[in-house]
Order: C-alpha cells, then structure tokens, then sequence
C-alpha cells in the first residue's frame, strides 16, 4: 500500500487552502491563521516503489506547483507539525469517480497491474486548536459524515 | 416453474395481519399502505404462495408516489370554502382533470409527445422537434448537497437522452430554493447543514456536473426562504434536441434487454426514506448517490451513435427505482425475462434485489433487435462504455426475473402496472379575502431606501457569483446569456436564454427560447394566485427577449409539504386549478411535469412543511433569431413606455416584505389584458421597433427599470404621475406593486408612432425617457423626487452574495 499525499509548492497560490481559512473564520474560529490543503491517494495493488512514484509525478501532480511524498505501509512520514491536521476519507461502498478515473489512467499509463484505489483530502491546520474545534470544524465545514469519515491530529497540543 | 430462494428470501404475507401488514411496510422501507399491502397480499393468495422480497420490492418502486404519482391521480375529495360561498367537488384524477386538460383541449398539432414520455416534445422545423424537462433532487441534496445535486443534473440529462429514441442536450436550467445564507448556525436544527454549506455544495454539484457533460446551464433563479432551511429545493432542466422521425418508440417481442453505462452497486437503495440515524463508520453507505459526468458523457456520445445507425427500438433511463423501473417501462407491454447475474457490479455481495433495484447512476436500458446484437456493442465499446445484455422481451406480458438460473420472481405486468389500488384523500381549502394595507406614505428619501434595499435582498439581488461558476457558453450556441451589460463592468439579469442550434441544425435561422416562473411568497397566502402569477412570469419572461406566445409550452413543477394533510392538499388542488384555468386562457399547454411532495422536515418534536413551490418552466420557439432582444437601455434619448396595468397589488411583494407590511393583495393574472400585449410585443421585436425590453416582477417597476439603467450604465428619468394605474396609489405604491402583465420597453423616438399605433387598444403610456446621469423617479404631484447614480444601484444590487 502507497499513501501519497500532494502538497502545493511554497512559492504558489493553495486556493482551496485559502478558501477554507476563509470560512474557518467565517465559523468564528480566528485562531486559525493558515489552512495548508493537500490531495490524498492510496493504491493498494502489486506495484513497485518505481512504479509508486511513476504513477505519482506523471500522473497525479503539476509538475510546476506540486511536489508528493510517499509512505509505505506501516512508514511514519514525517507530518507538518504545525498545528492541527484533519483528514477525510470516504466511507466504504460510496462511489469514488476520481478514484475510478484514477484507476484507469494508471493502466494507460502502461502498469498494467490490479490495483485499488481511494482518494481523500488532508488539511493542515496552523495554530493553537483545541480537538474539540477541530472535529466540529470537521463536521461543519470538511466532511459530510454521511459519506465521509475523518480522523483528526493535533500538535499544538502535544507541543503543549 | 416453481421460484427458487437460494439467492432471495421468501417474504411470509400470506397470514399476516393489518398491523403486521403495516409492520412489514415500515421496517423494509417499502413506503407502502395498509389498502396497497393488503392487494398485494389478495394477489399472492391468489396465486397460493408467497412472494419473495424482490418481488415485494419491486411493487414497492412501481407504486411509489414518485414513480405512479398516487396523489395527484388519485381520488380526491375537495371542499372550498370563500366567504362567499362552499365548493365541493371530487377529483377523480387531479392531474387529468387540470393540467393535462387543458393541454388536451388546447390541441396544439405542434405538440408532439406530452405527458407520456421521459420529457416533453414539441416541433421545431419540419425535421427537428425539441424536448424539455426539469426534474427535482430535494432530499438528496438536503443530505449530500453536492453529490445529490449532481445526480440531480445528471438524471435529468438521462431523462433527454431517454425520450424517443434519445435526444441531443442542447442546455441545462436550474432553479433552488435555499434557507438563508447568512442564517445565525444555533437556527439551524440538529443534524442538518447550514444552508451555506448546502448552497455551495448543490452549486458546484450542477455546476461539475453540467460543465463536464459539455453543456451549458443557461437559466435559473434562486429563491431564498427559512421555510427550506432543513429542506432546500433544487430543479434540473435539460433541453435537447430530436429528429422528429426518432420520437416513437416500441419495443417487441424478442428484443434483447441492454443495460449501458455506469456499473451497479449499491447506490441509492431506498434513497428517498433512508435515515441517517442508521448509518455508522463501518456500514456501507447505500443510501447515498455520487455522480460520474464522464461516464453519462460516455454514454450520450455512444447512443447517439448508435440511434443514427437504427440499432435499437427503444431507451429509457434508470432514475428512481433503478433496472426494476426502466425494464419494467420497456417491457410494460411485452413481458420481460431478466438474469441479474449478467448486471455489471461495482463490487461483490450486493444482493438480488439490491441489484434490482439500485440507483447507480450513468444507467440506459435498450430493447435491441437481436440482429444488432454485435454491432451496438461494437459501437459503446469504442467510446469506452461498458454494455451488456441481460434478458429478453417476452410476449406473456409477466416480468421474470431469475438469478444463475433460479427463477427469483414471477408477476404479472398488469398487476404490477395497473394494480395499485386508487387512494381517496380529503383536501379542503380555506380562501381568505385580501384586503389592500393603508396607504403607503413615504418621502422621496424612504423611498430611495427602499429601492436599494429590494434591490439588495436575496431574492432580486444578482446571483452572479452563482451564474459564473456555470459554463453557459461551451457548445456555442447561447445566444441571450443570463447575465447581460452593455460594458464588461455593468450587468443586469437576463428574463430568459436563447439558444441558437445552429450546429446541429444546419442553415436554420430558428432559436429556442428557455426561462421560468417562481414565487413561493405569493403561496404562503394564495396557491391560486402563486401559480396564475408563476406562469405568467415564465411567458412574459420569454416574451422579453423575443418570445412568440403562439409557440410557447410549459411545464410544471409541484413542490409541496405533506399532502396527507388536508389543507396542503387543498392548497395543491387550487395550484392545479389556476394552471388549467391560464393555460387555457394564454392557449399555452402543458407538456411535461414532475411533483415532489411530502417535503416535510422535523425541528425537535415539531414537523414543518415547506412554503409549497410551483416552479413554472417555458420552451418556446423563436422564428428568426436576429430578432431577439436583451434587457440594457440601448442609448440615451430613447422613450421608456411601460405596458400594462398598475394596480395595488403588494400582497407577498419585496417591498412588503422589508418594510413589514401587513395586508395587501397578491398580483392577480389578467389574460385579457396581458396576453394582446404580449403578442404585440413579439411583432414590435420582428419589426425592429423596440430596443430593449425587460419584465417587471419582484420589486415592481422601481427594480425593473433600475436595472434596465444600471446594466446599461446610463440614467434615465421616469414620471411616476405618468404611469397607468386602476384607483388610487401613492408613488411608493405605484413604483413597488408587483402586479403582473407589465413589462418595460425602450423605443427610438424615430419609431414611436408606429410603435403607438400597434399596441392602441392595449393599456400603455410614455413614462420618460433614457439618458442623464442618474435615476431618476419624480412625481411633481407628490413633491417626490428620488435620484441614484446607476452605478450605485448596481453596487447594492451586487453586493449581497458578493459579501458572503
């Protein structure tokens, strides 16, 4: 199993970063001071690590805005330890279309191998936020937890 | 053959009671009543066995309110009480009686396919014939905003692609009625999204869905109302485009069942009653319904194909109900033999009737002759779509239904079709009079405020940060865009669109017009009134940009609260009425519809209703569409006339609204009067004698002409003394009643006389004239004079989304 996660790269524009800081606020939470928004893939299947980060730079980021980063099964990649992180996953027997899509450009890009696919979202958050906050920002504004499930970090408190 | 249940269970019927009747209704979902359980257990005593559960669950789709519309066909006993006097009446078929009446006794010849197929059909030249239907996905969207507005879209598009033989879609439209944006988060009840969330999730649902599909969302409105806070609204349109020798479709004896498109899983079982309660982290989420627009746009490229070379007789979509709907549609009048274990799968362990009846979405259903057999598959192959065959049609007129070889249901197509018993429900609606509020008096400097704050509420303001995200240009087509301006930096609101299908109807020079109908404030005190009004809306609306009334059709939209009651019941029936009674008088029918009742949601113990919503939706035909026109004042020094009667009708208005005001009487239709206008309106556009034209409607002609200067970015000067009115009515009055049947126009002085002297015999007058700095409303009677740079009645008419 592969778990990679996309990241914006510094010097570019994180719009749908940017969008949820807005609404963050919007919610009444101004101790959040930066939302960082980053893709994330997990590919189950027979493939090599080659092939892992094939299907990561041709396939699933820009090039020129993007950079990734892979873990393996079981590898702690090292998180940005900023605040607090919150990522959403679909629950099982809900349809996944980029998944899909996913799916099928990896055959055509020639790996042609059995492999599953599931995608799902990963916000950093910066600032002190309590876990409490958090899930209810969770709630409110990044899962729908009839479809979605999240699990939640927090830094800021284990800094504490 | 005797059934088998190694891949199905046997659903014990036979000996139950009512109240364990009832019990088994409730826990499996099936929606059914007491009278239906006890006909379907009578029809398996019959047949001395009992039957098995997708046999049950495929009665209960069949006769679903959604799919067999048991209200508005049912019987119903109806009693109207005016101060005047008591009606009582009964509906043997609600919907026969009004609507399709009406249709019915109209006679249009160019009405070629109403009320029978997946969309309504009507000519368009000799060759071509146009189809156009809008479809409601409220609780879904309620739910999952995106994904449920999506799939909204998405089946709408299906039901194009699934009449006649297949449609082209030339164009989306969509309407939503949202709770407020700006709601404080403790009103919202438990449970449900606040209705930002829900808003930018059903907006960028249509608008990924739409976009991706290649066509473009071309109409719309949104209506803002804390009745549907925990219940939001949301109408998908499709138009599209048919040859006219592709209409008919029949499927025979001996045909092959095709299913193409998306994979089944468990998607959208029992989507409509489900609850969230029931779902945990673990449990697969069944309920819910994603959408795929490649996969649809997949599917219309390859039909389409396929149509052209005559390799099937007849499609149809799967909505609601899923495979047991669309082949039990197909095969109504055949008979059908269906093996599921040939059903494409998402993944493994869904069950027989699970298969049966899923919403997967991206799904058609073809009756193939088995000589194309090869051919069709080759051709949904290339574009990549997945087809597979999966039963016969039979001539015994049974549905059979089996599973790696066991026969799993067994059931006569009549039954399952025309058994549904009639329901007899109550409806009783009170008429109150409506009595005039005292006489507005407000100085020129309230009256200014008022005009702004019309212009800013939510339901005048501009919906561009809305209309942007849609692509309404992509096929290039969209003649009359729903945002108009005569710079880049001015815009107003387009009555309605046109589209010019020139690239599919090559060297035509007719254009299709689209635009639509709505206000639900009017219903909370008149159904009658809201619908009468809605429709005229919708036909003044495509009379504006160049409408012909003589080539107008309609459709209708009910949602409604829960009709188990009898006053929304009531309500319904008087909504119905008024569309038979103005379909008739405007000679314009009714081509297709859709309802949505029971939109009820529960506060803590408390169950509320939605304020009911009549969505009116037009299609006409535009002759030549050179002759068409757009909202902006062209240039200054041009005379603005308004046509039509003002009267003091603020009953459900703006500007009541915003000021609290108490009384007033709701705009009533005129046909007499308003349809002649409208017909002179279309010739003065073919003769070239208006320059702009624009309907007034929300925030009377105070709003409508504010936004025919602002979009224009030029002043204009009007007379308030100068407008036609019936009584007595002061300036605030004059410039806020929202009475129907009026509509402002912009006419070259070199024109005028011509343009009098076709339009004598109508209500009409000279209000001003166009040009200078400002806006400027004046009454040298009342010593009222208000004034505005357009620029900032623009800026309050854009800022209200803008801000949040």
């Amino acid at each position: 199993m592969y778990k990679i996660e996309i990241k914006t790269k510094e010097n570019f524009r994180d719009a749908r970063g940017e969008y949820y800081l807005y609404e963050i606020i919007s919610m009444g939470f101004d101790n959040v001071k930066k939302v960082k928004y980053c893709p994330l893939y997990i590919i189950k299947g027979d493939i090599s690590d080659g092939e892992a980060e094939i299907i990561a730079r041709q396939l699933l980021i820009d090039e020129i805005t993007e950079d990734y980063s892979i873990k393996k099964e079981n590898e702690i990649l090292s998180p940005i330890k900023v605040g607090g992180a919150i990522e959403v996953w679909y629950k099982k027997g809900v349809t996944d279309t980029v998944a899909q899509s996913v799916q099928k450009a990896v055959k055509d890009l020639g790996i042609d191998k059995k492999i599953e696919v599931n995608t799902g979202h990963k916000y950093y958050l910066f600032g002190d936020i309590s876990d409490e906050d958090l899930a209810l920002m969770a709630e409110k504004l990044f899962a729908n937890t009839l479809i979605q499930g999240y699990e939640i970090e927090n830094h800021a408190l284990q800094r504490n | 053959m005797k059934l088998k249940t190694t891949h199905c269970k046997e659903i014990d019927i036979l000996n139950l009671s009512d109240k364990e009747l009832l019990d088994l209704s409730k826990n499996n979902v099936l929606s059914l009543s007491l009278e239906e359980m006890k006909t379907i257990q009578d029809y398996y005593k019959n047949l001395k066995r009992n039957p098995t559960d997708i046999e049950i669950e495929t009665i209960a789709q069949t006769w679903s309110e959604h799919c067999k519309h048991k209200t508005l066909t049912g019987i119903i006993d109806y009693l109207e009480i005016s101060p005047q006097k008591k009606i009582h009446k009964q509906y043997n078929n609600l919907l026969k009686e009004t609507i399709f009446k009406a249709t019915m006794e109209l006679k249009k010849k160019w009405c070629l396919s109403v009320f029978e197929d997946n969309a309504g059909i009507i000519d368009f030249d000799d060759k071509n014939a146009i189809a156009f239907k809008v479809e409601t996905h409220n609780h879904p969207s309620a739910l999952e905003p995106y994904g449920g507005s999506a799939t909204g879209i998405g089946g709408v598009i299906r039901d194009i692609l699934g009449v006649g033989l297949g449609a082209k879609p030339l164009a989306n439209t969509d309407v939503f009625c949202f709770g407020k944006p700006n709601t404080p988060p403790k009103k919202v009840p438990n449970g449900m999204h606040h209705p930002k969330r829900i808003i930018g999730g059903v907006v960028s649902g249509v608008r990924d869905y739409g976009n991706r599909m290649g066509i473009p969302t071309v109409n719309g409105s949104v209506y803002f109302d804390d009745g549907y806070m925990a219940n939001p609204l949301v109408f998908c349109g499709t138009m599209g485009i048919i040859p006219k020798n592709k209409i008919a479709k029949k499927t025979r004896a001996g045909d092959l069942v095709l299913v193409a498109g998306g994979r089944t899983g468990r998607d959208g079982i029992h989507g409509a009653t489900f609850s969230s309660v029931e779902l945990n982290k673990e449990s697969d989420v069944s309920a819910v319904q994603i959408g795929n627009p490649i996969v649809e746009k997949k599917v219309l490229d390859a039909m389409l194909k396929a149509r052209d070379l005559n390799l099937y007789r007849a499609v149809t979509d799967c909505g609601a109900g899923g495979l047991s709907s669309a082949v039990g549609e197909l095969g109504e009048n055949t008979g059908v033999e269906i093996d599921l274990k040939k059903v494409p799968l998402k993944y493994d362990g869904l069950r027989a009737w699970e298969i049966w009846i899923s919403e997967a979405q991206e799904r058609m259903v073809f009756a193939v002759p088995p000589k194309n057999k090869e051919k069709i598959i080759e051709i949904f192959a290339k574009e990549n779509v997945e087809a597979v065959f999966i039963g016969v049609f039979t001539k015994d007129k049974k549905l059979k239904i089996s599973y790696d070889g066991d026969l799993i249901a067994d059931m006569d197509m009549s039954f399952l079709h025309k058994g549904v018993p009639k329901i007899t429900r109550r409806a009783i609606c009170e008429i109150k009079n409506e009595f005039e509020q005292k006489t507005i008096k407000m100085n020129s400097s309230e009256i200014l405020k008022s005009l702004k704050k019309v212009l800013e509420d939510l339901n005048v303001c501009s919906k561009e940060w809305i209309i942007r995200q849609y692509d309404h240009e992509v096929q290039g087509q969209t003649i009359i865009k729903p945002l108009q301006g005569n710079n880049i930096e001015v815009s107003g609101p387009g009555d309605a669109a046109v589209i010019f299908p020139y690239t599919v109807v090559k060297g035509t020079k007719k254009a299709i017009v689209l635009s639509n109908g709505l206000n639900p404030e009017y219903g909370k005190i008149n159904a009658y009134k809201m619908a009468a009004s809605a429709i005229e809306e919708a036909i003044r609306n495509a009379v504006c940009v160049g409408g012909n009334i003589e080539k107008i059709s309609l459709l209708d939209n009910f949602c409604w609260g829960n009709t188990d009651k009898e006053e929304i019941l009531g309500s319904l029936i008087r909504a119905a009425k008024a569309c038979y009674d103005f379909s008739k008088s405007f000679s314009i029918p009714f081509i297709s519809g859709k309802d949505s009742l029971h939109n009820e949601y529960s506060i803590g113990q408390k169950k509320y209703s939605i304020p009911p919503a009549l969505l009116i939706s037009a299609m006409g035909v535009i002759e030549n569409v050179s002759n068409t026109l757009t909202m902006p004042f062209k240039k200054e020094k041009n005379k603005v006339f308004i046509l039509g009667l003002t009267r003091n009708e603020l009953g459900g208005s703006v500007f009541s609204k915003i000021n609290s005001i108490k009384d007033g009487v709701v705009p009533n239709v005129y046909p007499k009067e308003s349809k002649p206008i409208m017909k002179k309106i279309y010739q003065a556009i073919n003769k070239s004698l208006i320059e702009s034209c624009h309907d007034i409607s929300d925030g009377g002609l105070a709003a409508a002409v504010s936004e025919m200067a602002f979009s224009a970015g030029i002043g204009v000067k009007i007379d308030i003394d100068k407008v036609k009115i019936k009584g007595k009515m002061s300036p605030a009055e004059i410039l806020f009643s929202q009475s129907n049947g009026r509509f402002v126009v912009e006419v070259d002085a070199k024109n005028e006389k011509k343009f009098r002297s076709l339009f004598k015999g109508t209500v009409f007058s000279q209000v001003g004239l166009t040009g200078g700095k400002d806006v400027v409303f004046e009454s040298v009677k009342n010593k009222i004079k208000v004034m505005e740079n357009p620029k900032k009645l623009m800026s309050s008419w854009q800022k209200t989304l803008q801000d949040i």
